[in-house]
């Protein structure tokens, strides 16, 4: 007997007969998420673009974020970043059409992402106003490693692309193929190993700074 | 090694005699209990959110053939491969042989619970590949040369100036600092490249989704994806317990685990895995194997132990026991510490190995209070303490101490002139009014006193009264 069958028949034997109905079951499992938006956590403002921003500021999260009017005013907005902190204007550019489709000059791109990369400039798919997270999508526009071999990681979301609460981005998916990683990134890379005490900038990311595009309505 | 061999009371002597463990011990949990308290002073619907996540997973348990068979057409469907494996051996022989096929002499692992319990990183070194641990706890234990001592800080028994220490010594270009930055700092140049050179990745899973075939990971520190996305090959182990029915369910759950474990709500990096690098793709592994693995879960389902099952791996229980308090992650001696361990522990080194697990427990009920999916700890231990007795495993003098008991207390005359005795003696040996020291129970008196018995004992006095009537 194969493993496989040896354990679905000690399964079987242990939880007795039953005839199990799949769509009996999917309901059952569905009325389970039924009374989650009761029992959910608040959201720290009304709108969902300021409460995104209040958490993504929260010393939990410890990220910085910036709004603008239109994606055009990035490549300044990632000028004002570079010259804050007195970075080198050479950055790798996530090779998503959207930011490749911008005015850089002025900068040194490159998109591959080196591993001691000084800054990286991604587009997240989605904001979480519920926990200040991002969402990525690895596929041809969106290399994973991107996202965690930089040490200053820029992100930019669109506005209308905020999500109250982590469950609405499981919806916004739901029947369709998964990438093959979803990445959910809520602030910067952290640890907490040596002595419980957290420390920034484990293997990821040290900084996140997030640009949010537009409005929530309207179409920004 | 040399610690297997003693016996959980020469194990627990030599932590208490350890003044630098009890340090370490009490910064991180300490740190942990302070966190937790302010996460959950922020979600007052934990109590409901927790009902929630107790009958999501007693609703998968209720049906796990039923959820492994969906999430295997779908880990399939997605490119996986799906392999099963009943015991711990059996899996980790089919971790080796992946690697070996792959033909890999340095794999990269993330930090999983179930791979310690499978004995992975031994036969691993065993089969000669080189193993890299990217976690910062597990980098630090395999610096050390031991073993995890806590389920979400395996290196909380080192204090930072002991990893200073290590570091300095082991790694090529070490910190000069003496702070914790520059520790973290030294490891994440460490480890840069071996990220980039591996063969295979390994990694666990904190739940596995049903309807999309998914594993989803949680961690803060970038290590996962970054172990898991340059190499050719990707390897999940995951225990056949972890399955929810879909994403939907998996946050449900994220909300309990994370503010229990660390009090962040959400980890910084929480990933799901399906299939192996899709058409386009930047990076990713090209192949993608999961293994599922049993060893004892069937068991305790049959064995009435279905409740332990809900174990989300956590760490709560732990940092709120105040044996593990005293006597850190080592001392039980398996995979898992604390009271969640002296549950577990049992079911896989058997219980004539591990009986005192059950009894190194106050009983207080904190580990239960504190349980993200209400796991009633302290029932589960009493039924191994009640098994030891029927299955005649508690030492000789227990059981006949237990044994006199029972035939005084079933006898009212004899129970009575006995206590009636009992008294007076131990007044004899109370000063001021408090007994400080009992021949023969030195080792119980070393560390209490209790104050003087009255004169005579309650049925003595109530026998007066009702003459005296």
């Amino acid at each position: 007997m194969s493993a496989r069958e040896a354990i679905l028949n000690a399964v079987r034997g242990a939880l007795g007969p039953r005839t199990p109905d799949p769509a009996a079951l999917r309901r059952e499992a569905d009325a389970l998420l039924e009374e989650l938006p009761a029992i959910r956590p608040g959201l720290l403002a009304d709108d969902l673009v300021e409460a995104f921003i209040a958490r993504l500021l929260t010393p939990k999260v410890a990220a910085t974020a910036e709004r603008i009017a239109d994606a055009a005013e990035l490549p300044a907005a990632v000028a004002r970043y570079l010259e804050a902190r007195a970075l080198p204007a050479a950055i790798a550019l996530q090779p998503a059409a959207v930011l490749q489709a911008l005015d850089w000059s002025g900068f040194e791109l490159h998109d591959r992402v080196a591993p001691d990369e000084t800054l990286a400039v991604g587009f997240a798919r989605w904001g979480i106003a519920e926990t200040g997270s991002l969402v990525f999508h690895s596929d041809a526009e969106t290399p994973i490693l991107a996202n965690f071999l930089p040490l200053h990681h820029l992100v930019m979301v669109r506005a209308d692309k905020v999500l109250a609460y982590l469950d609405d981005y499981a919806a916004a998916i739901a029947g369709a193929r998964l990438p093959r990683n979803v990445n959910i990134i809520t602030g910067a890379s952290g640890t907490t190993d040596i002595e419980g005490s957290l420390v920034l900038g484990a293997h990821g990311p040290r900084y996140l700074h997030v640009v949010i595009v537009g409005e929530a309505t309207g179409g920004g | 090694m040399e610690e297997a061999t003693l016996s959980f009371k020469a194990r627990a002597e030599r932590a208490l005699a350890n003044p630098t463990l009890k340090i370490a011990i009490d910064r991180t949990t300490g740190t942990a209990e302070r966190k937790r308290a302010v996460a959950m002073s922020q979600f007052p619907q934990f109590e409901a959110a927790r009902e929630r996540g107790k009958r999501i997973k007693d609703h998968v348990i209720a049906h796990l053939d039923h959820y492994l068979l969906e999430f295997e057409r779908n880990a399939i469907a997605s490119g996986a491969k799906v392999y099963w494996a009943a015991t711990a051996d059996e899996a980790s022989q089919i971790v080796v042989r992946l690697c070996k096929e792959a033909g890999a002499k340095r794999v990269t692992r993330v930090k999983s619970m179930l791979g310690e319990e499978i004995g992975l990183p031994h036969a691993l070194d065993e089969a000669g590949i080189e193993r890299v641990e990217t976690d910062l706890a597990e980098h630090i234990v395999q610096l050390g040369g031991d073993r995890p001592s806590h389920i979400v800080w395996p290196s909380m028994h080192r204090t930072r100036e002991q990893v200073s220490e290590m570091f300095k010594r082991l790694h090529r270009v070490p910190h000069r600092e003496e702070t914790i930055e520059a520790m973290v700092d030294s490891a994440r140049r460490e480890l840069r490249d071996k990220f980039l050179s591996a063969d295979v990745a390994i990694s666990g899973a904190n739940f596995l989704l049903a309807d999309t075939g998914a594993t989803c990971t949680v961690t803060n520190e970038g290590n996962a994806e970054l172990t898991t996305t340059p190499p050719r090959v990707h390897i999940v182990t995951a225990g056949i317990e972890k399955l929810v029915p879909s994403m939907g369910h998996a946050i449900a759950m994220l909300r309990l685990l994370v503010r229990s474990a660390t009090g962040a709500d959400v980890t910084q990096y929480t990933t799901f895995h399906c299939g192996p690098k899709q058409a386009g793709d930047r990076d990713g592994p090209e192949e993608f194997h999961i293994v599922l693995v049993d060893n004892g879960r069937t068991r305790m389902l049959r064995e009435g132990m279905q409740e332990m099952l809900r174990c989300i791996r956590c760490g709560a229980c732990m940092n709120h026991c105040v044996v593990f308090r005293q006597l850190g992650g080592h001392v039980y001696g398996g995979t898992y510490p604390g009271p969640m361990g002296a549950v577990l522990t049992p079911v896989f080194d058997g219980l004539a190995q591990s009986r005192d697990l059950p009894h190194a427990c106050t009983m207080n009920g904190k580990c239960q209070e504190v349980c993200p999916v209400a796991i009633p700890l302290p029932t589960l231990l009493r039924g191994w303490r009640d098994r030891s007795w029927r299955e005649g495993l508690e030492p000789t003098a227990v059981r006949f101490g237990l044994g006199l008991h029972t035939f005084v207390a079933s006898r009212p005359r004899l129970y009575r002139l006995g206590t009636a005795i009992a008294v007076r003696m131990m007044r004899l040996f109370s000063r001021g009014g408090v007994v400080r020291g009992l021949p023969g129970l030195g080792a119980w008196t070393a560390h209490r006193e209790f104050p003087a018995p009255a004169r005579r004992t309650f049925m003595e006095m109530l026998k007066d009264q009702e003459n005296a009537r």
